[in-house]
């Protein structure tokens, strides 16, 4: 079915899901904890600092084999330290690893959940986590070792490369396990996984939820973008009429979301809210968006309906914003229309951090929360000649708001889109 | 609320629709190597398989599309009256587009960097073959695509449970599906995973959940996730609790072909175990599918009331599912 079916205007009301089956009213869905390890900084506040001053991440990729791609540039992460772990015991871990167990260990600190020795105080939690390539770093080492018929050190990359080993090795670093959800929805899954942790909270399936994403770069994945020629050659211009390509990037981040009683019962402190989450697949084409922004329209939609507000009152909007030429134009189209008669701010982050994949949409969720807890917008960096259906809602340097509503937006290959909305506490 | 199977699909080496022993296995070359080790292998060129090439859509896409796309139709054709709309899709895998993510690593690394396939790159992506089967059947449901080991089956039968219960989808298709390539039994072997007897398979499996109309009158009673482990004493002991939470006067199904599934069963001799035979290979997850079809259908054949299926991970939790009738 092409996307004109699916997505025209009358049916456009069906997709949004009628009131919820649940007789009760649903829990609130509260954030307790945040953390994120990205290209501009180590944590939350060293990154959103950067990003307040208008520094990009961009530079030489030098992690990874790179040499003899069209653009050989990204937003590499430096790789924080895991205290009280040996350089042996670290070197044994995927890079994947090594970026989401300290972006996990602050989100448990922030919310009260980690012991004094580094592990996490609960025994049992649940975790919703997201990612597109997991260690595909081991995954493509153990193809050159059967290419290279060296049979010595595969179980060890094997061991390493698929994503449910990444969860064990932040389950064993820092004590805990339980049901995880691993979602895999292109670059929309970071958002997803948070949604989908809301989710299982408000239908009373969870009470306390690690959710975000991860993912680090890789030679694959680097060479695939490089193939479909949308990697930026110079500056990530999003919402630009010049724009040329994304920022590859890397990184992890983490919210803690929590009951909001039970966070209450344990004097947790509340940072926002988990308020509304939207999703629909575009279905017209694989990595070309609906020029329209239609399936972006209504999953914004569900999540205002969802989080029980009008457009109007979202005070800022973190984009997908890749800045490629078909991505922005789909989403500034969409947020035209939804916001026609509301003064909601737009950026997009990823200007300066870098498009970091399955963590894209948990890296943005926890710069929205921080903007809805501090009031400074993040600014919209290398804009020249701004698209005009979002012209003047681009955040400049410097701005301040009182927001008490956020919009998160991300869209992936194969047309996962997903929309949250989050509320200060 | 009760969720009940309405229908199923599955596509195997024994061929559409149908679940059976594996027999006169090929043989398949390990890669760079004389060594051989049996595979029971989808029939590519069924003409089931091949309707859907007339696809647009699909002219490129991997043979793991294929099997998902079969076995969701099947699944969905006894129930034209559905709304699809309203239909909610969340596939499990273990290895995903692993052909495709091979062949495009292949070309990177032999031709260089900037000759990489741009048509193939999107399809070694996890989510593409689960877009392919919203867009080729006119799903409109919340979509989500979900890898782990074989227990990640047991998480996508919960993630369907909370689309159901939330009202986020009327109906909920729950799909499994791997691919095969010679690669897997290099990982296998390296990995210590591969039995000698046991031929490695691929395929899909579908069952189609719903919280509002009667279908098969078998109900989904229970879902038991996340029982981790990270070796093989582990392992154990998260198997133990996992059937702690399965009341004992529920029989379970001996599921599962993996290095465990023995000394698992001798964990709990005070069970009543169904011993039932081997089904169709070992494909991970579609094989966590094929055996809840099993046990469905074993439900309806023995007439028994319930019957619980523990999926063994290999590699990083166990889960289980409770049906009843």
């Amino acid at each position: 079915m092409r996307d004109g079916l699916l997505f025209s205007n009358e049916e456009m009301s069906c997709q949004i899901p009628a009131s919820k089956s649940m007789s009760e009213p649903a829990a609130r869905v509260a954030i307790t904890g945040y953390g994120c390890v990205t290209a501009l900084g180590m944590d939350a506040s060293s990154s959103w600092d950067a990003l307040l001053q208008r520094k990009s991440a961009r530079g030489p990729v030098t992690e990874i084999s790179v040499e003899g791609c069209r653009v050989t540039e990204g937003a590499q992460a430096r790789l924080p330290d895991l205290p009280g772990y040996s350089q042996k015991q670290i070197s044994k871990l995927s890079r994947a690893s090594r970026l989401l167990i300290p972006a996990a260990r602050e989100a448990l600190g922030q919310a009260g959940l980690l012991e004094t020795n580094g592990m996490c105080a609960l025994a049992r939690m649940e975790s919703s986590i997201s990612t597109t390539a997991s260690g595909m770093e081991m995954g493509e080492g153990f193809l050159q070792s059967v290419w290279n018929n060296q049979p010595r050190g595969q179980a060890s990359l094997l061991a390493r490369y698929q994503a449910q080993q990444q969860i064990g090795d932040l389950h064993r670093i820092l004590g805990f396990s339980g049901p995880c959800t691993l979602i895999a929805n292109a670059c929309a899954s970071g958002s997803n996984s948070i949604g989908h942790a809301a989710d299982l909270i408000r239908c009373g399936m969870a009470d306390v939820i690690l959710a975000g994403g991860y993912d680090a770069l890789c030679e694959l994945v680097f060479c695939g973008f490089d193939s479909l020629l949308t990697l930026a050659p110079e500056a990530c211009r999003p919402f630009d009429r010049g724009r040329n390509g994304l920022m590859l990037g890397e990184g992890a981040a983490f919210l803690i979301l929590e009951k909001e009683a039970r966070a209450q019962a344990r004097g947790a402190g509340i940072y926002g809210f988990v308020a509304g989450y939207g999703h629909t697949t575009d279905t017209g084409h694989l990595t070309l968006p609906n020029q329209k922004g239609l399936p972006i329209e209504v999953a914004v939609r569900q999540a205002l309906k969802a989080a029980d507000i009008e457009p109007d009152e979202i005070g800022y909007i973190n984009a997908h914003g890749t800045a490629t030429p078909y991505n922005d134009t789909a989403e500034a189209r969409a947020y035209s229309r939804i916001f026609s008669n509301s003064p909601a701010r737009l950026s997009s982050t990823k200007a300066a951090i870098g498009h970091t994949l399955g963590a894209a949409g948990s890296i943005e969720a926890v710069l929205s929360l921080l903007a809805l807890q501090n009031g400074e917008l993040p600014p919209q960096i290398n804009v020249r000649d701004p698209e005009p259906d979002v012209a003047d809602r681009l955040v400049k340097i410097g701005e301040k708001s009182k927001l008490d509503y956020a919009l998160n937006v991300n869209l992936g290959f194969g047309g996962s889109t997903a929309a949250l909305v989050l509320s200060r506490s | 609320m009760i969720i009940e199977v309405l229908s199923t699909g599955s596509v195997s080496s024994s061929g559409m629709g149908l679940l059976g022993v594996p027999e006169n296995c090929a043989q398949m070359a390990f890669p760079g190597s004389s060594a051989l080790h049996p595979v029971a292998l989808v029939d590519q060129k069924h003409p089931e398989l091949l309707k859907w090439s007339k696809e647009p859509r699909l002219r490129r896409a991997s043979s793991l599309s294929y099997f998902l796309i079969e076995a969701a139709h099947q699944a969905l054709a006894p129930c034209p009256q559905i709304d699809r709309s309203r239909v909610g899709v969340v596939s499990a895998f273990f290895l995903g587009c692993v052909d495709y993510s091979i062949k495009f690593y292949r070309q990177i690394t032999n031709e260089g960097r900037r000759f990489g396939s741009p048509i193939l790159f999107p399809e070694t992506v996890f989510n593409t073959p689960v877009s392919h089967v919203v867009a080729t059947l006119g799903l409109g449901g919340p979509v989500y695509s979900q890898i782990g080991d074989k227990s990640c089956w047991v998480s996508a039968l919960r993630t369907a449970e909370c689309w159901l219960r939330n009202g986020s989808a009327d109906h909920v298709i729950v799909l499994a599906a791997e691919e095969f390539d010679p690669h897997v039994l290099s990982a296998l072997q390296a990995s210590r995973l591969l039995k000698k007897d046991l031929p490695i398979a691929d395929g899909a499996g579908a069952v189609l959940l719903s919280a509002k109309e009667v279908g098969t009158g078998v109900k989904l009673a229970g879902v038991h996730d996340g029982y981790c482990f990270a070796n093989k004493s582990q392992a154990l002991q998260a198997a133990s609790a996992c059937l702690s939470e399965i009341p004992l006067s529920v029989p379970v199904l001996s599921s599962g072909n993996g290095w465990n599934a023995n000394q698992i069963r001798s964990m709990g001799p005070q069970r009543e175990w169904l011993f039932d035979k081997k089904l169709n290979g070992e494909a991970f997850t579609a094989s966590a599918a094929w055996e809840t079809i099993r046990g469905i259908q074993l439900l309806q054949e023995l007439n028994l009331p319930h019957l619980a299926i523990p999926h063994w991970g290999m590699t990083q939790q166990h889960g289980c599912i409770h049906l009843t009738r």
